[in-house]
């Protein structure tokens, strides 16, 4: 009989729980129903929709800032955003411009907004103790900008047009460069078979590929989660973090940045 | 990072009131253990019950191959890949709760570690009870309910404790589907303030806490049901 009571208690607590879990918070952070009907034209009509972004990114930072902690979804990954926008589970997607081109080109379904959300400067993270290798990192940045190979990168990964970096191997080398990266986020960086071998492409990572050579090291990617990134330059597990990062005050509370080497938008993705 | 331990512990739980990330993460942390618990425990003792019966009658040949295929396809994947496959493959294009997914996934996973808990205790029963049981005039599954199943709760006790400590857990990895859950409520403010050290601490010591009181319980219960041994 003891059975019977508990059972018949954990049912009755079932239901109360399950009404309560669908009637609180939640259903408040699910795509609006006008949502699907009425398409979004504009960023002004971002207000009340349920956004997705990548955990820590400053897309995430800035609509947590705008738009408020009840209409942000936050996924692991900015593809798992963008599948969840396609299945109609959010409103819309704010990302960087470039992979968000990638995303829409390979999704059907699927637009930017013309009017950007906020432009953006990314520069390669080091850590605070480590003034040398910033002032190493900005010379070799320079130093690429006038030689014309910065250009040559962003043209092949940007427009495609040209070829991707090829490594120098006449150049002497000693000691490594460790790369925190976040090789998910097309064009800078993502995974590649090339030649029958899983390589990590990208503007970032040829980038730094280029850099190696002009200060002579040997380049070691690591890929991990992007709030991690700058975690593992602080804590010396990694020499920079090199992911499309974009300067940010809270950021430069922990880690030193380079130069900034080139200019981002945050866009929009929304349903057609 | 030059801050003192209090400044730093203020820039990751006091500034922009971070700690509600934490409080909201517990709130959904204990909401998803709880629905989940409930469904792995229904769930998983009718399944044992048809996969004993089976063992024992051989009746229910049907019931007792799907339950087999259940447990065998939920026990030999990763819950966090079934987590995935029922957010964006079962409920691809139904707009549900992630937290009704999060839900279904912890306790359908749950169900199949808890129907092989409660079936070893029902097979670790002598078989002279359930033949007592028929001689007094009740039916199969009248034994099942009254005789067999409270004394084989009883010995599955600790088992069953050990499984919903691993259920709490597991949980963690809700953050997958966008949930806001404990870990991901560190992780959010690890996001913020790029210190490691406070929120993963914070989160491990709250899990902690959540285990050691839910061990507690069991323990209690377990000594209560010992009285009646006597």
């Amino acid at each position: 009989m003891k059975l019977k009571k508990l059972t018949s208690v954990l049912l009755a607590s079932a239901m109360v729980f399950s009404m309560a879990a669908c009637g609180s918070g939640d259903s408040g952070k699910e795509a609006s129903d006008e949502g699907a009907s009425e398409a979004i034209t504009s960023i002004d009509q971002l207000e009340g929709k349920t956004i997705g972004v990548q955990t820590g990114t400053t897309g995430d930072i800035y609509v947590t800032d705008e738009f408020g902690e009840d209409s942000v979804e936050r996924y692991n990954k900015g593809f798992e955003a963008v599948q969840a926008l396609q299945q109609g589970k959010i409103d819309a997607v704010i990302i960087d411009n470039e992979p968000a081109q990638v995303f829409v080109s390979e999704n059907e379904g699927l637009k930017i907004l013309d009017e950007a959300y906020t432009e953006e400067e990314y520069a390669i993270a080091v850590s605070k103790d480590n003034t040398e290798l910033t002032e190493q990192l900005n010379e070799a940045l320079q130093a690429l900008k006038d030689d014309g190979t910065f250009d040559a990168i962003f043209d092949y990964y940007i427009s495609g047009e040209g070829e991707a970096y090829t490594i120098d191997e006449s150049v002497e080398r000693d000691g490594q460069l460790v790369m925190a990266t976040n090789a998910e986020f097309p064009p800078y960086e993502f995974h590649e078979s090339v030649d029958g071998e899983d390589k990590i492409m990208g503007v970032d990572a040829d980038v730094a590929r280029a850099i190696c050579d002009y200060l002579g090291k040997d380049l070691v990617i690591e890929d991990m989660q992007f709030n991690s990134i700058i975690t593992a330059v602080q804590s010396g597990k990694a020499d920079v973090g090199f992911a499309g990062m974009t300067v940010t005050e809270d950021r430069l509370k922990s880690v030193d940045f380079s130069d900034t080497y080139c200019t981002a938008r945050q866009v929009v993705i929304v349903k057609e | 990072m030059d801050m003192s331990f209090a400044e730093r512990f203020a820039f990751n739980f006091i500034d922009d009131k971070r700690w509600t990330y934490i409080a909201d993460g517990l709130k959904v942390t204990l909401q998803i253990t709880f629905l989940a618990l409930l469904i792995g425990i229904v769930l998983g003792f009718v399944l044992a019950i048809v996969r004993s019966t089976y063992l024992k009658t051989g009746k229910l040949k049907l019931l007792n191959l799907i339950a087999q295929i259940y447990i065998t396809v939920i026990r030999g994947t990763p819950v966090v890949v079934q987590l995935l496959i029922i957010y964006f493959v079962i409920f691809g294009m139904v707009n549900v709760s992630k937290i009704l997914a999060a839900v279904m996934a912890f306790g359908m996973n749950s169900a199949a570690y808890v129907a092989e808990i409660v079936r070893s205790g029902i097979m670790s029963i002598d078989d002279g009870q359930f033949e007592a049981g028929r001689s007094l005039g009740f039916n199969y599954f009248q034994t099942m309910i009254y005789i067999v199943l409270p004394q084989a709760f009883k010995n599955i006790l600790p088992a069953l404790g050990n499984e919903f400590i691993v259920l709490l857990k597991e949980t963690s990895v809700a953050g997958y589907i966008a949930i806001q859950d404990l870990t991901k409520g560190g992780d959010i403010i690890r996001s913020r303030t790029y210190d490691a050290m406070f929120p993963l601490l914070t989160v491990a010591v709250i899990y902690l806490v959540m285990v050691m009181i839910f061990s507690k319980l069991v323990n209690m219960l377990e000594r209560r049901l010992r009285n009646s041994d006597h």
